[in-house]
């Protein structure tokens, strides 16, 4: 049931919990510097990191432990905790609920905050899921850059196997900061902007479900972010992104940062999850059924459910790791009886769910963007729904395949071989909803529709080879080369990347109101697509001739090849930057106004003005139909985004007085 | 906002996180020890010196003076740099000589008590040329190893008669281990390792110094 269904016409003010009655005067205004902020956030981080360390130093200073290997994990680690509570407590996270404790009102009410205009709200802890969805926007992108940066380190270092920019180490460790900010920083990359921004405006909500969560989910990324970076400042980590023990548990203290960073993440990820499956479950409205369900939400709320279940695994099992490095535990030590394949397994729990957590959310884009540019309803909305909920189902079968070549148990290698081959038929599935969709439409090939389409090109080539891979015997003569570098890459940036990309041109002009320009788009469209196939395609035969993952140097006659992937990578990256100065000319300074429907999309969200206005409907809407009814005769408006007064709560009251599910 | 207001306010922005970012990679990046270079090779051969000792100086070595560490002599100043990394010239031959200032630390495996790589197959322990050394039993004690597996060198290094804890020590109450190997004629650069795991209070002893660049492995960069 929809339980914001009241009209807000029909509300009476009222004296909003722990706040202020309606007619007590404002409190006087602090300065700015006196507002929380990202300013104070930094100052709570820089006292909190200060107070951690100290206090670590006091507390494990003199262990025999700490003073013989002179390095005080125990004082890193309460840092980083105490320096992300301190950036918390810094943006006021906690700020309202001392207050709500101790009976004092409230600095502003939540309406009050939204409606707070201009720049600053973006640097502030703001319960508007319109504003937390760009705040993600420029995290996520901020954090792709990074990550990106460190590819071209990378490639640059393989442009030769015997001059070396990078030592081995260093090598190790920018392929270990690389994976990580891509694979941990990036969970969130469509969820976080797109997910939080449109999904109430998709469904017909008037905000999330719990927006103080909302924004703690986001404003844990930066700290996360922070944290992970810092592991440079103590050497990086030799371990890759998958954290292997014992490696893990003896390296230096960059590997703290990845156990913190990574489970702040894991953290901000079961938030996110979590207010997702809240608000699509309790925030419909009226009329919007599950079979009116955008196919988006589908995808955001399955992905939600692999958040929820999955990220919980991957926080204890970092938790294990800190208690190892730290009060030395031995849960990853074998020879103190604890286990290395602990680790791995609880990993790769959540890891490969994790890889669905990645693209679950491109199915839903590009299944989205479809019918409106093939002006044809969605091809088999069920089974595109079905496919989701089997996918994440599946997920959780098919672990072990990261694992065929440790040692484990022969017999298990059959069944994980099955399960990992049965998740393509779900995956399969997409792609025929996709076909359904093409068939005799007229397709407009706008930048969205690009990106889609290169979407399931490159999706295509990542799956089939995944299916490859799955094959014990392929997997063993393949595993830890460049084959299994490509293929991943093609399912993650080749369909996670490109989705983002197709969603973020189709839906920028909704949530900034401003239109990326398009022949920049194009541009960047086909040389992404371009030089991502020049630079992937040749590293599955790179593979193949046996070049092995995470090592800086390589046999001399792979050398041209890699020299063709170092360049073309680094034409991947200009185009890249093509899309940032694209990103920024157009939302900075030319700023062309679209506040319309530029794509004549049925989505509900497309029905408000963009951007959508404080509390995005006057009134919460009634959904008369599905969103994909393009080219039906006679199809009905999406919604009523104007019912009359009491209707909606008299359709509930007659509702549950017959006892009806509401 | 005015557009003024719009890009000054985006170029501060990116100033600061892409300031942020490059000063962190930056610091990483250029953070890691010297290396000493004996590229100018005499007579087609270099000779290379350094001493390992089991901590160091806090002044000379800051970051981890407890940690058991490696020194190499520099040729040009004769100054002891705290670093593992070297540059010699490929196709020559180079004498190293190792000054022990660590105690014994028998080898877990005792394959690494064998001399491999060197030329003649054999170190030198004072004057004498050994083998194969029982790192439990002696007569010879071994506290490291100084390894290049690439080029299949491995040589255990004699411990010290005592322990200096203030390196780079200068006493004569050290240990002297002596042996030669020809660099390659590929330039590139070679790791090099300590083999015995004498990372106290590590996980079995291969963590912190075992891992770190200056203090138990290091690069020989050889140049053409």
């Amino acid at each position: 049931m929809a339980i914001d269904m009241q009209p807000e016409s029909d509300r009476q003010p009222g004296r909003e919990p722990g706040g202020r009655e309606p007619d007590a005067p404002p409190p006087p205004a602090r300065p700015w510097w006196r507002r929380p902020a990202v300013h104070t956030a930094l100052a709570g981080a820089v006292i909190g990191y200060l107070l951690g360390h100290l206090l670590g130093n006091v507390i494990a200073g003199q262990y025999s432990q700490v003073v013989n290997s002179g390095q005080n994990d125990y004082a890193i680690v309460l840092g980083y905790v105490l320096g992300t509570l301190g950036w918390l407590a810094g943006l006021g996270v906690f700020s309202d609920l001392l207050r709500q404790m101790t009976g004092r009102p409230v600095h502003a009410t939540e309406e009050a905050r939204d409606a707070s205009a201009g720049l600053a709200r973006y640097f502030r802890y703001s319960l508007d899921h319109k504003v937390v969805g760009l705040q993600y926007l420029v995290g996520m992108i901020g954090f792709f850059l990074t990550g990106g940066l460190l590819a071209m380190a990378i490639r640059t270092e393989l442009l030769s196997p015997s001059y070396h920019v990078f030592s081995s180490a260093t090598y190790t460790a920018i392929v270990g900061e690389h994976g990580t900010m891509m694979m941990m920083m990036m969970s969130s990359l469509i969820l976080g902007p797109l997910g939080n921004y449109l999904l109430p405006l998709m469904i017909g909500s008037k905000r999330m479900a719990f927006p103080r969560i909302e924004a703690l989910s986001f404003w844990l990324t930066p700290a996360a972010y922070i944290v992970l970076l810092s592991g440079l400042m103590f050497g990086g980590f030799p371990f890759g992104w998958t954290g292997y023990a014992p490696l893990s548990v003896q390296a230096t203290q960059g590997a703290d940062a990845y156990a913190v960073a990574f489970g702040i993440m894991g953290i901000s990820l079961i938030l996110l999850g979590f207010n997702i499956i809240v608000t699509v479950i309790c925030y419909r409205a009226p009329g919007m059924h599950w079979g009116r369900l955008p196919i988006f939400v589908w995808a955001m709320l399955t992905t939600s459910f692999l958040m929820v279940l999955a990220a919980p695994v991957l926080v204890g099992a970092m938790y294990m790791l800190i208690t190892d490095r730290t009060v030395q535990t031995a849960f990853f030590t074998d020879d103190l009886g604890g286990s290395s394949y602990l680790w791995e397994n609880l990993f790769w729990f959540f890891g490969h769910p994790e890889v669905y957590i990645l693209a679950l959310p491109g199915f839903g884009v590009v299944s989205e963007i479809l019918p409106v540019f093939c002006r044809k309803p969605l091809f088999g909305y069920k089974v595109a729904a079905a496919g989701m909920v089997g996918v994440t189902l599946l997920s959780f079968f098919v672990w072990q395949h990261h694992l065929f070549d440790s040692g484990i148990n022969p017999d298990m290698r059959p069944v994980f071989m099955l399960t990992t081959e049965l998740i393509s038929i779900p995956t399969g599935f997409i792609f025929l909803v996709a076909m359904g969709t093409f068939w005799k439409a007229k397709i407009r090939f706008t930048v969205p529709m690009l990106f889609a389409l290169g979407f399931y090109f490159n999706f295509l080539i990542g799956g089939i080879s995944g299916v490859y891979l799955s094959d014990v015997p392929a997997d063993t003569t393949e595993h830890g080369t460049f084959f299994v570098m490509a293929h991943f890459h093609y399912t993650i940036m080749g369909g996670l990347i490109f989705a983002f990309m197709a969603g973020l041109y189709y839906w920028l002009p909704k949530m900034m109101g401003i239109r990326l320009n398009q022949t920049l788009g194009k541009i960047h469209f086909w040389t992404m697509f371009v030089f991502f196939n020049a630079t992937f395609l040749p590293l599955f035969a790179v593979g193949m001739a046996g070049q092995p993952r995470r090592v800086y140097t390589y046999a001399r006659s792979l050398e041209t090849l890699n020299d063709w992937v170092s360049i073309s990578s680094f034409l991947l990256g200009v185009s890249i930057l093509i899309f940032v100065f694209n990103f920024v000319y157009s939302t900075v300074i030319a700023r062309v106004h679209e506040e319309g429907n530029p794509w004549n999309s049925r989505g509900l969200e497309w029905q408000v003005s963009s951007p959508p206005p404080p509390g995005n409907f006057a009134r919460v809407p009634v959904v008369l139909s599905g969103p994909y009814e393009y080219g039906v005769k006679d199809a009905p408006p999406v919604a009523d985004l104007d019912p009359p007064l009491g209707v909606i709560s008299n359709a509930y009251a007659a509702a549950a007085a017959e006892g009806a599910e509401v | 906002m005015s557009l003024a207001a719009r890009v000054t306010t985006l170029i501060v922005a990116v100033l600061a996180v892409v300031g942020g970012v490059i000063f962190v990679v930056a610091h990483y990046l250029l953070g890691g020890p010297p290396t000493v270079d004996f590229a100018a090779a005499t007579s087609g051969q270099v000779n290379v010196t350094m001493q390992t000792d089991a901590s160091s100086d806090p002044a000379t070595v800051p970051d981890h003076p407890t940690w058991v560490s490696y020194f190499i002599k520099s040729p040009a100043s004769g100054s002891w740099v705290h670093t593992t990394l070297f540059q010699v010239p490929a196709h020559t031959r180079v004498n190293v000589t190792i000054l022990g200032y660590d105690g014994s630390t028998p080898v877990r495996n005792q394959v690494w008590g064998q001399v491999s790589g060197t030329t003649g197959g054999v170190a030198d322990y004072g004057g004498k040329p050994v083998k194969t050394v029982n790192g439990w039993n002696g007569p010879y004690l071994i506290q490291h190893t100084f390894a290049i597996p690439s080029l299949n060198l491995s040589v255990p290094v004699e411990a010290g008669p005592a322990t200096c804890t203030t390196g780079p020590c200068t006493n004569n109450q050290h240990s002297t281990t002596t042996f030669s190997f020809m660099t390659p004629a590929q330039p590139g650069a070679y790791r090099w390792q300590c083999f015995v795991p004498c990372g106290l209070s590590y996980l079995d002893g291969n963590g912190g110094p075992m891992q770190t660049f200056g203090y138990m492995t290091g690069n020989m960069q050889v140049v053409s």
